[in-house]
């Protein structure tokens, strides 16, 4: 095997994922694909009003139908649970009030989907309408008809941080900028729907198959709901089509399949509609910004004071999490002494968001990225120029308290800087095309534990027996973002071994070990750091197994081409084959393991609110986008997105580029196409041929490159590649439409009539002071 | 969603097609390529009681020319008319057409006579029908009857198609010296509709004097149609941008536009101009035998 300048065999090198073949070939197995003897279908009735009394639910009827096995209601299941332990408002089935259009109010259970659908229709439910709560900023000032009695006024949650001194900043800046930003409520749509397929096993234990990025959450929250003891319930995640954050914490068909199934001591599966995707949402909220930020003549900023309110839906889910990521992150990217934000989380009567990639920092940083464009025009200076005189002198600790361990956020800068073109691009471009740059960052995830122990993050195990195969245990969740093969690969890279060497076994909570989920891109650096650690102890066991045969210390040897060799002895050495049967003469099969927490410093300050955001490492994102802008019709095309993302150490490179890709194309239809549409609470485009994905054809051309900070802690140096790179594509496209064509959109998606409402009043304006005629927009075309 | 519950039927000819419509009356639906029904029925929004499926007939899938006229079978797919030679040699307005509709999928499955006779008010298809002055041809147990496409769409969805007919043949005119033709279209970027389109077909002399203009519209109104206004105001004058941008202004003219989540009223009546002018310009150019101009994009000889 070849190695790199770093010595490393596998690490570092392209690798095609390891559950590839099964994915590409429709022979994999996801939730859905899953059946069982026996199994029943289940269905779930939804509300059909957006705030509503029960009065009294009827399922006699539907329990007469043949076929049906089982309903079940509310008091079936009374329990709340939650994914915060500050939040657990939500139930298996409404119970007493239904709180949005598409709220679960009672189940099916049927031999046939046809049958568990036309038994829904036979449910009766006696609703008693309520006023709802459509807009988060009329919501918050709810004084009576609340929507959760606990939490007054319609807000879950508020948060006030001052960090500095703003009102000292601002009086340094020579340059402010006030401006208000909306971000539209986006869906993770990922390609799978959810499935839940629940098992009722002879000897009444649970077995529940489910299309989750959090197995250790999920099993954790069936057996409060189900009121069984953990050990009687096993959750196993299958193959996963897509989470970004729309798996990471418990859907409610989850609780349903589970409930139906200890009803009926039966099999139950139910998979998702599209538009069931969407009614069961935790995508990306809407958010509005209210964002000062001062620069002085220098192109320093001097302070940011942010206000920040998100339309979280009717139930908590990771809401506070949310709201305080977009404080936390908001200025942290940069080094800025004075910071003041005020969050807050506010309930309506719409599904609950949650977790979406970029978790809380996406449209924060539109907003930030957007005016520190629009400031470094006022104060005439190059907006990337404006960015290199704000960088942090990493390492460091935050005005927020976040340490900063790595930070490639220069380099990526300058990356960019060259391969766009910009010192020749930038305010040079004919009238209808424009470059705009923007940055992002992200966690390598959370130092701290949504519920606080002392634990691990993730432990992971690994054996070897008689067959030799190295056999890695890990709870860590593959949902398409190359978990397992990144396992695979700090296991063989370790031990010396080839890639086709190790077994991994994953998720499955009887036989792996715990590990906290698929979430605010944790993976690599948490259960990587555990694989690593787990990997050496195994080494370290052969090793010491071979330097015993051979009555040496084991200091004396070193692994290396696949053989525990001597250093000083060539004929001292085993191949690894040989060197697993010397240790397993001495220890039967071999097992060892490796856990991973975040250390102390990396856990943040001691403010209210502190816990979030406070990562191990952060990874950094700059970009620029290059677009054309039609100015008749307001279309954009975006020509090209020039992204450079410091992972730390790209482990698999082709992944890395694969996530960066990824992150942009989701910035690229936020941006631009996606909206979940409300009317009165009912959503107005719950399907694919509605909401509008990027497809094919309009995705730009992008430009990966890939930037190394090589972290201290993480593994080989590794740190998160999955979101980062998502916050700087909206940003940067709008700074982009601006150079172009001379207008700010300070919403999103930036649809084409808002482009032409504002060249309309820009041209509007230019007319009335009589002046800058040259910046109107024209017909395109001269005479023919 | 499922669909409501159906008979489906499979004729193998045209006669046993039209007899099973006859005997079911307007309780069947006709599925041919499948690309307007089925999802209208996975909605809801159509719940046939029979569902005759004239995929399997043979010999609905012919383009032929027949004197002066192109005669398409209405089983032809989208991408058999975009990749006709006959078509894009003497009638390439529809070609152009077809190439913008849906994407790739859509164009091999769906076929001409299903778009035609579902009349989507945003399908590609009527606008360049009704700018061609084409000619439907619809049978039923009783006989043949040709329909002009001025006559042929009634209103959102609806045709001059009775219950118990099938629309089996579309026929276009050859194109003519000095005939140019274009299709533009504002694409919905999710399902590929036409937020706006415009056919135009213009013939004029080498000079720009229009001798004659059709210039039909679809995604606009309720259903596709020709504006007449902009077609009266280009009649018989010398092209000129300012006349034809002056003209295109009426495109929408007595229309009232539709409203859904992507586009508003205002906006769709403001790119029917835009489209119309664009699909007049780049016809016109064919016609005086010029290239067309890379007039899409950046206004030269602005600045910022």
């Amino acid at each position: 095997m070849a190695k790199d300048t770093n010595g490393y065999n596998i690490i570092g090198k392209p690798m095609a994922m390891t559950d590839a073949r099964a994915k590409v070939t429709g022979l994999g197995k996801y939730a859905d694909d899953l059946s069982v003897p026996g199994m029943l279908i289940g269905k779930i009735l939804h509300s059909p009003h957006a705030h509503a009394r029960i009065r009294s639910i009827d399922t006699s009827q539907a329990e007469a139908l043949a076929g049906v096995k089982v309903t079940a209601t509310g008091e079936d299941a009374r329990n709340p649970y939650g994914i915060l332990p500050i939040g657990h408002d939500e139930r298996a089935f409404a119970l007493g009030k239904a709180l949005y259009i598409g709220d679960n109010i009672a189940a099916v259970a049927a031999t046939t989907p046809e049958v568990a659908e036309r038994a829904l229709d036979l449910i009766r439910v006696d609703y008693e309408q309520l006023p709802g709560w459509f807009d988060p900023e009329e919501s918050m000032k709810a004084s009576s008809n609340w929507i959760n009695e606990e939490r007054p006024q319609n807000i879950e949650k508020e948060y006030h941080h001052v960090f500095g001194d703003p009102e000292k900043g601002f009086g340094e800046a020579d340059f402010i900028a006030e401006e208000r930003y909306y971000a539209g409520e986006v869906n993770q749509a990922a390609m799978e729907p959810h499935a839940t397929l629940a098992v009722w096993e002879p000897d009444n234990r649970l077995t529940v198959h489910s299309s989750t990025q959090v197995p250790f959450y999920l099993h954790r929250t069936i057996a409060a709901v189900c009121e069984m003891p953990m050990s009687q319930i096993r959750v196993i995640k299958p193959l996963i089509g897509g989470g970004f954050g729309g798996k990471s914490e418990i859907i409610p068909l989850e609780v349903a399949a589970c409930v139906l199934a200890k009803k009926a001591r039966k099999p139950v599966k139910i998979t998702y509609t599209r538009e069931e995707v969407f009614l069961a949402h935790r995508g990306r909220p809407i958010t509005i910004v209210y964002l000062k930020v001062g620069l002085s003549r220098a192109g320093k900023i001097t302070a940011v004071q942010a206000r920040v309110i998100q339309d979280g839906g009717a139930y908590c889910g990771y809401g506070p999490v949310t709201v305080l990521y977009s404080g936390a992150l908001l200025g942290a990217i940069y080094d800025i002494a004075n910071v003041q934000y005020d969050g807050f989380r506010v309930l309506t009567n719409k599904p609950a968001c949650g977790a979406m990639r970029g978790h809380g920092t996406v449209n924060v940083r539109f907003a930030f990225e957007s005016i520190l464009d629009q400031l470094s025009h006022q104060a005439g200076l190059d907006p990337l120029e404006v960015r290199r005189r704000n960088l942090l002198k990493a390492p460091c600790i935050t005005a927020n308290s976040l340490r900063v361990t790595s930070y490639g956020l220069p380099e990526c800068i300058e990356k960019v800087f060259e391969r766009s073109g910009w010192a020749e691009k930038k305010g040079n471009l004919p009238y209808g095309k424009g470059v705009g740059m923007a940055c992002s960052h992200y966690v390598s995830g959370a130092a701290n534990p949504i519920i606080r122990s002392n634990m691990p993050h993730t432990t992971v195990h690994i054996k070897i027996d008689r067959d030799a195969a190295v056999t890695v245990y890990t709870g860590a969740s593959e949902i398409g973002q190359g978990s397992d093969t990144m396992q695979v690969q700090i296991a063989a890279e370790i031990l010396g071994v080839s890639t086709d060497r190790i077994k991994l076994v994953a998720a499955d909570t009887e036989l792996t070990p715990i590990d906290l989920g698929s979430y605010s891109s944790r993976v690599t650096f948490m259960a990587g750091n555990a694989c690593l650690n787990a990997a050496k102890d195994m080494r370290d066991q052969i090793v010491a197994a071979v330097a015993r045969k051979f009555g040496c210390a084991a200091d004396d040897f070193e692994v290396k081409d696949g053989r525990i060799s001597h250093k000083s002895d060539a004929g001292k050495s085993l191949s690894f084959d040989e060197a697993v049967t010397v240790a397993l003469e001495f220890h039967g099969a071999l097992v060892a393991r490796g856990t991973y927490a975040p250390p102390e410093t990396a856990r943040g300050g001691k403010f209210k609110g502190a816990g979030v955001g406070p990562s191990p490492a952060y990874s950094y994102s700059a970009q620029v986008a290059e677009v054309t802008v039609d100015p008749e019709t307001g279309q954009v095309r975006v020509d090209k997105i020039v992204a450079a993302h410091d992972c730390g150490k790209a482990l698999n490179p082709l992944t890395v580029e694969g996530q960066i890709e990824g992150s942009v194309y989701m910035g690229f239809g936020q941006a631009l196409q996606e909206d979940m549409i409300w009317k009165d609470g009912r959503l107005m485009n719950p399907s694919l041929l509605e909401y509008r994905i990027p497809a094919t054809k309009e995705n730009p051309e992008i430009e990966s490159i890939i930037v190394e900070s090589i972290d201290p802690e993480g593994p080989f140096g590794a740190k998160e590649a999955g979101e980062g790179s998502l916050a700087a594509t909206i940003p940067a496209i709008a700074n982009a439409i601006f150079d172009a064509v001379g207008v700010r959109i300070n919403s999103t998606p930036i649809t084409p009539d808002k482009i032409l409402d504002a060249l309309r009043e820009k041209q509007k304006l230019a007319s009335g002071n009589g002046a800058n005629a040259a910046n109107k927009p024209v017909a395109a075309g001269g005479r023919l | 969603m499922i669909p409501a519950e159906f008979e489906y039927q499979a004729p193998k000819t045209l006669d046993e097609a039209l007899r099973a419509l006859g005997r079911h009356g307007d309780e069947a639906k006709i599925l041919a390529g499948g690309h307007s029904l089925l999802p209208m029925m996975k909605l809801r929004l159509a719940s046939p009681r029979y569902v005759v499926d004239i995929g399997r007939i043979r010999g609905m899938d012919y383009i032929r020319e027949e004197r002066d006229k192109i005669a398409i079978g209405a089983l032809v797919t989208h991408a058999q008319v975009t990749t006709s030679e006959l078509l894009r040699a003497k009638c390439p307005l529809l070609p152009e057409t077809a190439s913008e509709i849906g994407d790739m999928q859509v164009r091999n499955r769906g076929t001409i006579g299903g778009s035609i006779a579902h009349a989507d008010p945003a399908a590609d298809y009527p606008a360049s029908i009704l700018a061609l002055d084409a000619e439907m041809v619809v049978q039923s147990s009783s006989g043949k009857r040709t329909i002009p496409a001025a006559d042929f769409f009634v209103d959102l969805l609806t045709t001059q198609i009775r219950p118990g007919e099938i629309l089996t043949e579309v026929r276009v005119p050859v194109k003519r010296a000095g005939e140019g033709t274009a299709y533009k279209k504002f694409h919905q970027p999710a399902s590929g509709f036409a937020i706006v389109g415009a056919a135009a077909r213009v013939i004029a002399s080498k000079a720009g004097q229009i001798e004659d203009v059709a210039l039909g519209m679809t995604g606009v109104g309720s259903k596709a149609y020709r504006a007449t206004a902009v077609e009266k105001s280009l009649r018989g004058k010398t092209a000129s941008e300012s006349l034809i941008a002056e003209a295109c202004g009426k495109a929408a003219q007595g229309i009232d536009p539709l409203a859904d989540i992507f586009a508003s009223a205002e906006y769709r009546r403001e790119m029917a101009s835009v489209f119309a002018r664009r699909a007049i310009i780049s016809a016109l150019e064919k016609a005086m035998g010029r290239a067309s101009s890379p007039s899409k994009g950046a206004a030269p000889g602005k600045t910022k």
